[in-house]
């Protein structure tokens, strides 16, 4: 059978073959690109059955194995290799936070001390228990919880206290001297309080083993670590005093703003410091180096960990990732040294793809992969350990965010698409603060209140030949704001949209020419 | 098409059934007058009701109170509908606080926006026509994966088994008493027969670190063979009290948020220490201690202390016959005399194969303070 087609239906069908191919291109992300896949992949971690898996620590030995503890008292140990679970130690009160020593030590921060585990006669069990540092007070509030610890590279030990919570008493028999001028009023009501020695304080344990109070000013410092240049990074959970959730650079003898703390400042002579003006407050203040906007990024960030997988976990090296709890969500944040101090930007890493809420311990294994540990206990999150796996597949996301004398400079982890990235319609920009204030009563605890909230246009917009870096001029540029770009339409050269579209900068400097 | 046809086909009659359904409601509306709902949000991210019913096209009134410490809002949504609302409320990102956390979607009935602790308010609404289950949840982010409940609008006033409702969270779904209260979890050690909190069965003797009654919060909960059990405190370095009966129910000191929570008692405390027992050479007073940890020995805890600067170790064990304790006292570095005080308790009869008595103190050499027992038995009234 002699098949002849029209010339103008084969050229009409060809035409509809090039729309298409143009047309699927551009709407299919990846679509050209055989081995598209997403750059991270959740794991689930199976648990023991009867386990209450509130995660308080995490941390992984020389040889692959996961040591982790539970609210309820239990550190446990996890081989990768066999999925199996065992019991290393028992009895423990609230241990929120692990350090793997060696094969067979750990440190736990409890409740009532930093404490050394040792299972000293190789049956894999714990079977010493030894108190490395109680040198501060329990009121028996419940929220007196203990956080870290963390070793920076001279072997000092940090470990963080929290407040204790207006929503509870305290009990008739404390550990450590009573200071009612670290509560407000009769009941405390509103405000969280500091009435035993060193709550609200960051403390650092020398390798003498001599507890020195080290920094003040913490509400809710749920999470210690470092950033690559090993400087020490709090978290603090928004609240009274603390505007919005803040990652705060943290060095000796510095306050950061929850004013409990300050009656155990050395000498201190000021009286209730409740009751001081603001003004003198906050001109005693180091700032976060990075605010994490309520509602929007993180309300619950928790803690700190520098990515130094040397890129087995994706491009982000050298970056810090930081857990959140209140979303099915891992916060990413870039710092910058600028004037002198510590700032940058955060944006969401992980947001959903199977992740659970109550990101609250985090830790790479040796095989590079981040394993996050999760909790509630009673307020939004979740239970149990899931881990997160790089596919090798490099993410389109922003690299780094760094501020320029008029400006920022975005990177982007590949090149963008020059139509898209050239156009200032495609970046909305918007700068607020949050004011440092005492918060009455009657005020929400956390409602955080945006200041000054205000459209910035862009206006030059310059592309790297490499069409990596968008440099951005803003009509504007104040220090104290904090800088909010959503990135709704950004895409790379190849096509793939944005994975995280927003990102917050903390602008307490400017770069002076 | 016409008419007709629908006759001669059959399908008028059902047809018109379908029709009329509604058209009877527009025109007589159900006489009830307004059904009101009262919620609460309560502690642990939840509404204290978790489903009610009301009546297709009732108008219902929903006064919520936030009596928790947390800000919450509440949305109801289509059926089917919440995840895609919560989920939309965390896309707000930026846009959320100003919008309450409610997303601008078709599937958002009505709402309540942010109400801080302590705040009320209320909305009247008209129930939908069509019966179906319609969730309300809290979309501040975080909340609305476990904070929500249902509204069933049916004409049936049966509603499916609370422990099989899938429109309610599960942890409400276990009994009566959830539906009610809302307290449902961690029933807990109350007895050895119910189930272990932990992976794994506890094995006698153990412990727990806990906030415990009459003790510094510093406390630490042991249990013993023969039902006795007791409470060593690393803040006083001493044994505080000893108990007969069950160990501890944690339950309450485990939740989140709890308010003054202790470890509850589950026995008789037969045995008390107020101020520390022991004295080191000819020092009267009350002696400095620091709590230095403890090591398992058969898994019982010797504990670790120095008193005015010299190790001292205590182990205690239950007696064979479970009528008391056996203390065991290390002080290995010891130079000096020692003295042990023991407080006149009734009930209590004491052993010592070392030492003599001089009232209520026993005096130890040197040599013999340097492993001594004390055995206490309780005595029959």
């Amino acid at each position: 059978m002699k098949i002849s087609l029209p010339v103008w239906l084969v050229i009409g069908l060809l035409f509809g073959l090039v729309i298409f191919l143009l047309f699927y291109k551009n709407v299919i992300p990846g679509a050209h690109d055989p081995a598209y896949q997403d750059a991270y992949r959740i794991e689930p971690i199976p648990m023991p059955e009867g386990l209450s898996g509130e995660v308080g620590g995490l941390g992984f030995f020389q040889d692959g194995r996961l040591a982790a503890c539970f609210h309820r008292g239990e550190v446990m140990i996890y081989t990768p290799a066999t999925k199996q679970w065992k019991l290393f130690a028992e009895g423990l009160h609230d241990p929120l936070g692990l350090l793997v020593v060696s094969d067979s030590e750990l440190l736990v921060m409890q409740e009532p001390e930093l404490t050394r585990i040792k299972d000293t006669n190789g049956d894999g069990q714990a079977d010493v228990y030894e108190n490395v540092a109680d040198g501060f007070g329990l009121s028996g509030n419940y929220h007196e919880f203990n956080y870290g610890p963390v070793k920076d590279k001279d072997g000092n030990l940090f470990i963080a206290l929290n407040t204790g919570s207006a929503g509870d008493g305290i009990r008739q028999e404390l550990r450590g001297q009573l200071n009612t001028l670290g509560r407000y009023g009769e009941d405390g009501k509103g405000q969280m309080f500091s009435v035993v020695p060193y709550r609200g304080w960051v403390m650092k344990l020398t390798p003498a083993g001599t507890l020195i109070p080290f920094a003040m000013g913490f509400r809710s410092p749920n999470g210690l670590g470092f950033d690559a240049d090993g400087n020490l990074l709090v978290a603090d959970n928004q609240g009274d005093w603390v505007a919005t959730s803040a990652l705060y650079h943290v060095e000796e003898g510095n306050f950061y703003g929850h004013v409990a703390s300050l009656v155990w400042k050395k000498g201190w002579k000021k009286g209730n410091p409740f009751m001081m003006p603001i003004a003198a407050l906050d001109a005693m203040r180091t700032k976060a180096a990075v605010l994490f906007p309520q509602g929007i990024m993180a309300n619950s960030p928790s803690q700190p960990l520098c990515d130094k997988t040397d890129g087995k976990f994706g491009p982000f090296a050298g970056q810090v990732f930081i857990g959140e709890m209140n979303r099915e969500r891992i916060v990413r944040v870039m710092l910058e040294t600028v004037g002198g101090a510590l700032q940058g930007a955060c944006i969401p890493f992980i947001d959903g793809m199977g992740l659970r809420m109550g990101n609250n311990r985090l830790a790479f294994a040796p095989d590079g992969s981040l394993w996050v540990g999760q909790t509630d206990h009673g307020w939004a999150g979740d239970k149990g350990i899931q881990r997160i796996v790089f596919t090798g597949e490099t993410p389109m996301d922003i690299y780094s965010m760094n501020l320029t004398v008029h400006g920022f400079d975005l990177t982007f982890t590949q090149p963008v698409d020059e139509q898209v990235a050239a156009n200032p319609d495609n970046y909305a920009v918007h700068h607020y603060y949050y004011a440092y204030y005492k918060k009455e009563e009657s005020e929400d605890v956390d409602t955080s209140i945006q200041v000054d909230v205000q459209p910035i246009r862009v206006t030059q917009i310059t592309i790297s030949p490499d069409r990596k870096k968008v440099s951005l001029t803003l009509s504007d540029l104040k220090p104290g704001y904090i800088y909010e770009l959503k990135l709704e339409n950004m895409k790379s050269a190849k096509g793939r949209p944005l994975t995280n579209k927003l990102i917050c900068y903390t602008l307490n400097k400017l770069i002076t020419d | 098409m016409t008419s007709n046809q629908f006759i001669r086909n059959g399908s008028f009659l059902p047809l018109c059934l379908l029709l009329t359904i509604p058209v009877q409601s527009e025109v007589s509306p159900p006489v009830d007058s307004v059904t009101t709902v009262l919620l609460n949000a309560i502690p642990g991210l939840q509404y204290d009701v978790v489903r009610f019913t009301v009546k297709p096209g009732a108008r219902v009134k929903v006064i919520l109170t936030n009596k928790d410490d947390m800000s919450h809002n509440l949305v109801f949504t289509k059926p089917g509908a919440r995840l895609s609302v919560v989920n939309g409320a965390l896309k707000l990102e930026e846009k959320g606080p100003m919008m309450n956390y409610i997303p601008g979607s078709a599937d958002v009935l009505w709402s309540i926006p942010i109400l801080s602790p302590g705040q009320v308010r209320s909305i009247v609404f008209t129930a939908p026509k069509s019966q179906g289950a319609y969730p309300y949840v809290c979309t501040f982010p975080g909340h609305g994966f476990v904070m929500y409940g249902v509204m069933y609008v049916t004409t049936d006033e049966h509603l499916p088994g609370i422990e099989n409702d899938l429109n309610i969270p599960p942890t409400r779904r276990e009994s009566k008493s959830a539906e009610a209260t809302g307290k449902n979890e961690d029933h807990t050690l109350h007895s050895a027969k119910t189930k272990s909190p932990h992976p794994y069965e506890p094995t006698t003797p153990y412990l727990y670190r806990v906030y415990m009654e009459d003790a510094s919060p510093a406390a630490i909960a042991v249990n013993l063979p023969n039902e006795l059990s007791y409470c060593w405190d690393a803040g006083t370095c001493q044994l505080r009290y000893a108990w007969q009966g069950g160990f501890v129910d944690n339950t309450a000191v485990w939740k989140g948020q709890h308010k003054n929570a202790v470890a509850k008692i589950l026995g008789t405390i037969f045995f008390r220490e107020t101020t520390h027992p022991l004295r080191i050479g000819s020092r009267e007073e009350i002696p400095v201690v620091a709590y230095k940890g403890y090591q398992l020995i058969n898994r019982y805890p010797e504990f670790h202390y120095t008193l005015d600067g010299i190790d001292v170790y205590e182990l205690i064990q239950s007696k064979a016959d479970g009528q008391g304790l056996v203390r065991t006292f290390r002080i290995p570095g010891v130079t000096k005399p020692v003295c042990i005080y023991v407080h006149s308790q009734e009930g209590i009869e004491y052993e010592t194969p070392l030492g003599k008595w001089k009232k209520n103190k026993l005096m130890l050499s040197s040599s013999e303070a340097r492993e001594f027992t004390i055995v206490m038995t309780k005595t029959a009234k």
